[in-house]
């Protein structure tokens, strides 16, 4: 086998072992049952912001607690309690990511990945205030 | 009947999108001129034709810029682009820079870049130019689509930077836009929106175009690279495409490198790299590139490794279309907070993509008739693909490519006759490259990992009766089809190119000691022996003599690696090119990059997070004091963070920005004697000996610090708080400030404090923007807790501890006014604000299962506290407390992280810049003169 094809061999096992630990490392997003019924093992939960219940902050007691509400993929509604400070854009975020686990029936999040929402959207709002001016 | 709109530039669109148009169909006869014109000896006719037309394009799009521009500044807000990102406000910088502030002004942009670098390309004239500009017209053509902006039914093909607003899609049919006098009716016209405030720096006026050059400089050696697959000139398109390859590494790694100095000097996640995909998708094309053009190099001297060299410099190029492809075509979707959204271009930029890769994997093929084969197969798969269900399609093409191309390494692209020997100098510059090659894949396959969920979505059924029948939980992951990078997403690409940089970066070591062909090995080792005694020597004063301990082994492999480097190409530098610096960039920008990534390393794995809560809910004081990264500041407190004391003291808005103002005072360490009796976390502890306090009580207070469990009278009495250190002179403020932005939630901006040996980061991770309300009387919102008897809060200034909850006895009932029947606990509470005392107890009143309120006034302590009920299984009042805002003092919640010797991450990419730019320079002397020695 000439050396060339050595490094070649390598190289593919470096890519296929590259391949393998990014599949087993990666997470699936779950739902809130799911997770609560595996309570202390971490999972990712998707799903968007509850708006219609507030988002709870007091840092003169807890710099590192966010309360809030967050629907998963199956339309489920739970409490989330966030260990961090409350991440701006929240509010106007699209989508929440958490990563946290079940303890005691109340899911705490460790991390959070939010997508902010889109540039293009914007100006939908002012053109409704168009609409109105002109009628 | 035609509307005529007063006030609108109605021309503009139209020349606009016909200028487009034009240059469209000139870069099209362009391809055919060129072509045409590169057959067989050449045809100067067809070549002066294919010229022409290619003027014609060139000329067509600078006027597209120029007319955008005139749009711009003259504030046109009924053009689309110009509303979404310009508005009067903005300075004339960032008006310039507007310009690139979407995704038509990006491709504009790419495309003004190809333009320029086009110009050099034909005054070169030469045997070259005909079939290089053929592919480069291509490619034009090809970006040109992009912008067309016309309409098949509902289908958009291209985006249109010369919309007007009233013709948008979604606008279509709404009644204002059948005003004559729109412009002037309808009030969003009078402004635009402007660039999102997150924007609104000078990083976005040099960022993007130093980029963008760096992406369009990867065109052409590609458009080489194909010119030599075409002639069947293998080597030949070698030599005159190295200094482009050389150029588009310098540059683009420019482009790189400010992103992150941006991000690192205006956002808030903490650092200068985040892996994010849009991050990644510049880097990849940049490590290939790097890759490709090492061997063009060694190609110079002996011919090596051509299909690798075709498959970087290919891929270089493919991989920037394939980033364009991630960040624009909104399928990176949910995994990214970057990512741009589905503008509907998706399919568009996919078949840009494919067909260009496959026609590279083609014309590698040697047969021309092989050619028209494959190229049949693959117009059959996309109508397929068009047509029907684009995924399977997508996926057997892309097979296809990768089968192909191990045909054409096997049969068709010229090998050397006799293998490499092992000791060569090419042989590792190859290694190198394949090292490269391997960690670009891994940020490549991780970062789209989006995409693979989308090339998974066909198979759903598949892999779920697979799963059902072997339980395999990879089966059902793959049915899911929605993979995510790991929690932890820096580990997962660090675990990988940790290693991968040590392997590359000991290369930039040892290899260029090594000689073409072969090297006398004891000779070799002669040479590296001495860089490597000073390296391992350097290390070790690293490990004993400062506080750097690396996280685990490869780091400090790759600290190692990165010394080694250093110190080798400075042997170098010196004994071989004998300080020619001019002509040493390689030297130069091999320094650059090893102290930029040993800047990198150093200052992320050592950076220290020294903000810890000091004040905060006083119960945690007595549990393990966890790891809590942020420091609540009452305005004009004074605490200690560090190695400082810090001080909020002021707070002010400027522009768009709040500002908070944050004094930093010196830290002068407290001196304990023995017998010295402290305060800390609840509990008092007396000094062992003699001892200088740390930053830190706990580091400390096994060695230095006895506890006292039952502190007696002498105790109490001398105790004071511990601390580190007390306030010394000021040393300098932070601003950190928040930016206000509707549109993407208020956005904080750190404040930096640079310093020869760290820098110290700070920024707010919570600060209150807006008055408070208030009710008529100026009371704030009351607040609701829950205490037990013994706990204690801080409200304002005022430390509130509730010493009992009794239970009313009768005797007193009658003097509060309360029956008998009545059931009343009374809470005894103490307020306690710069050594005055005073003691109140609210009472909560229950008379026929109702709740009597008992609101008692504290007013001259700005205070009110109503007891709302009582749990009598956890012994649990929870009561709601009001401040006036009188009292209330304003706060802010910071992080602040230390990254030490960070200069050097800054100072190593100056150098890699210069020596690139010294290298290029070379690069292109020895073009023009083939005998000068290297």
């Amino acid at each position: 086998m000439n050396k060339t094809g050595i490094v070649l061999i390598m190289l593919i096992a470096i890519v296929v072992g590259t391949f393998i630990a990014t599949f087993t490392g990666a997470s699936t997003s779950v739902s809130f049952d799911e997770a609560f019924e595996n309570p202390g093992k971490e999972f990712k939960i998707s799903g968007t912001l509850d708006k219609t219940n507030p988002v709870i902050y007091n840092p003169e007691e807890d710099t590192e607690l966010t309360t809030f509400h967050m629907i998963d993929e199956n339309n489920v509604k739970r409490e989330v309690k966030l260990r961090k400070a409350k991440p701006n854009g929240l509010e106007q975020s699209e989508k929440v990511h958490l990563y946290g686990q079940f303890e005691n029936g109340e899911f705490f999040a460790n991390e959070m990945l939010m997508k902010c929402p889109s540039k293009y959207d914007e100006n939908n709002h002012l053109l409704e205030t168009a609409e109105a001016s002109v009628q | 009947m035609d509307i005529v709109y007063t006030g609108e530039w109605t021309w503009v669109a139209r020349l606009g999108q016909l200028l487009i148009a034009t240059g469209f169909a000139a870069a099209l006869l362009a391809v055919f001129g060129y072509l045409k014109g590169s057959l067989g000896d050449g045809n100067e006719e067809w070549k002066r034709f294919g010229r022409k037309a290619y003027w014609v394009h060139v000329v067509s799009f600078f006027s597209v810029i120029v007319l955008i521009y005139i749009l711009i500044f003259n504030h046109r807000y009924e053009f689309q682009y110009v509303w979404k990102y310009m508005n009067n406000g903005m300075p004339t910088s960032l008006q310039f820079a507007s310009f690139w502030g979407g995704q038509e002004g990006g491709f504009l942009l790419w495309m003004f870049w190809h333009l320029v670098l086009s110009i050099f390309i034909i005054r070169k004239k030469g045997v070259w130019e005909g079939p290089v500009m053929t592919f480069f017209a291509a490619v034009q053509a090809s970006l040109a689509c992009m912008l067309l902006g016309v309409y098949f039914g509902d289908y958009q093909f291209g985006l249109d930077p010369f919309l007007l607003t009233r013709e948008a899609p979604n606008n279509l049919g709404l009644p204002w836009t059948k005003l004559a006098d729109y412009l002037t009716r309808v009030p969003m016209f009078e402004d635009g929106q402007g660039l999102n405030p997150l924007l609104q720096n000078y990083w976005m006026v040099i960022h993007p175009p130093t980029l963008f050059l760096g992406f369009a400089s990867t065109v052409v050696p590609f458009a080489f690279a194909l010119a030599g697959l075409w002639k069947k000139k293998y080597i030949e398109w070698m030599r005159p495409a190295t200094p482009w390859a050389f150029f588009g590494v310098m540059i683009l790694g420019t482009g790189i490198l400010m992103g992150g100095a941006w991000a690192y000097e205006a956002l808030s996640f903490g650092g200068f790299w985040a892996w994010d995909p849009v991050e990644n998708s510049s880097l990849v094309p940049w490590i290939l590139l790097v890759g490709g053009a090492h061997l063009l190099m060694v190609n110079r001297t002996k011919v090596t490794s051509v299909f690798s060299a075709l498959f970087l410099i290919v891929g270089a190029h493919l991989l920037i279309v394939y980033s364009t492809f991630l960040t624009k075509s909104g399928i990176l979707g949910d995994t990214s907070v970057h990512s741009f959204v589905d503008s509907g271009i998706l399919p568009q930029l996919l078949v840009y993509l494919l067909a260009f890769a496959g026609l590279a994997t083609i014309m590698m093929i040697r047969s021309t008739k092989e050619r028209w084969v494959y190229i049949g197969v693959f117009a059959i798969l996309f109508f397929v693909g068009y047509f029907g269900q684009a995924v399977i399609p997508t996926i057997i093409y892309v097979a296809l490519l990768g089968f192909l191309l191990i045909k054409a390494y096997r049969k068709d692209i010229p090998k050397p006759k006799v293998e490499e020997e092992l000791w060569s100098r090419e042989f590792w510059i190859f290694i190198g490259s394949m090292v490269l090659l391997a960690a670009a894949i891994h940020i490549s396959f991780q970062t789209s990992l989006n995409v693979f969920n989308k090339l998974l979505e066909p198979f759903e059924g598949v892999f779920t009766s697979l799963y059902e029948s072997t339980e395999w939980p990879m089966a059902k992951s793959l049915a899911d089809h929605s993979f995510a990078p790991n929690t932890d997403y820096k580990q997962s690409y660090h675990i990988v190119q940790v290693p991968l940089a040590f392997l590359f970066i000991m290369l930039i070591g040892f290899v260029q000691w090594l000689k073409y062909k072969n090297t006398d090995m004891k000779k070799f080792v002669k040479k590296i022996s001495r860089s490597l005694i000073i390296a391992a020597v350097l290390m070790s004063v690293l490990l004993l003599f400062t506080e750097f301990r690396a996280s685990d082994f490869p780091v400090a492999a790759l600290v190692f690696a990165c010394i080694f480097a250093f110190t080798s190409n400075f042997d170098y530098l010196i004994s071989i090119a004998k300080g020619k610096w001019d002509r040493s960039g390689a030297n130069i920008a091999h320094i650059g990059f090893s102290l930029l990534i040993l800047g990198a390393v150093i200052s992320t794995s050592q950076s220290e997070i020294i903000s810890q809560n000091q004040i905060g809910n006083i119960q945690d004081l007595n549990t393990d004091l966890n790891n809590r990264e942020d420091m609540l500041l009452m305005q004009n407190d004074t605490l200690q963070m560090g190695d400082y004391f810090i001080s909020y003291t002021d707070r002010y808005v400027d522009g768009i920005h709040h500002k908070f103002t944050v004094q930093y005072f010196e830290n002068i360490p407290r001196a304990y004697e023995k017998d010295d009796i402290v305060y800390y976390g609840g509990m008092v502890f007396e000094a062992k000996d003699d001892h200088i306090a740390s930053r830190n009580f706990i580091e400390q207070m096994a060695d230095n610090w006895r506890r006292i469990d039952f502190p007696n009278e002498r105790h109490a009495k001398e105790a004071i708080r511990w601390s580190s250190g007390t306030k010394g002179d000021s040393l300098f403020t932070l601003e950190p400030r928040i930016q206000l932005n509707e549109q993407m939630g208020n956005a904080p901006e750190p404040d930096t404090r640079h310093m020869l040996h760290k820098d110290v980061y700070t920024h707010l991770k919570w600060a209150r923007l807006s008055e408070p309300e208030t009710d008529e009387e100026g009371f704030l919102e009351g607040r609701a807790h829950d205490v037990h008897a013994g706990d204690s809060m801080i409200v304002s200034n005022i430390l509130v501890t509730f010493d009992d909850i009794i239970a009313l006895p009768d005797s007193e009932k009658a003097a509060n006014n309360i029956f008998v029947d009545d059931i009343a606990l009374q809470v005894r509470m103490t307020l306690k604000e710069k050594g005055e005392e005073k003691v109140i107890n609210p009472l909560w009143i229950v008379r026929d299962s109702q709740i009597i309120p008992d609101m008692v006034d504290v007013d001259d302590w700005g205070m009110r506290v109503l007891i709302n009920r009582f749990d009598p299984t956890t012994q649990t009042i929870n009561l709601t407390i009001w401040e006036h805002e009188s009292i209330r003092r304003d706060f802010i919640v910071m992080q602040a992280v230390i990254f030490p010797q960070i200069n050097v991450l800054w100072i190593g990419c100056l150098i890699m810049i210069l020596g690139t730019t010294l290298a290029v320079r070379h690069r292109i002397r020895l073009a023009r003169q083939p005998k000068l020695e290297e």
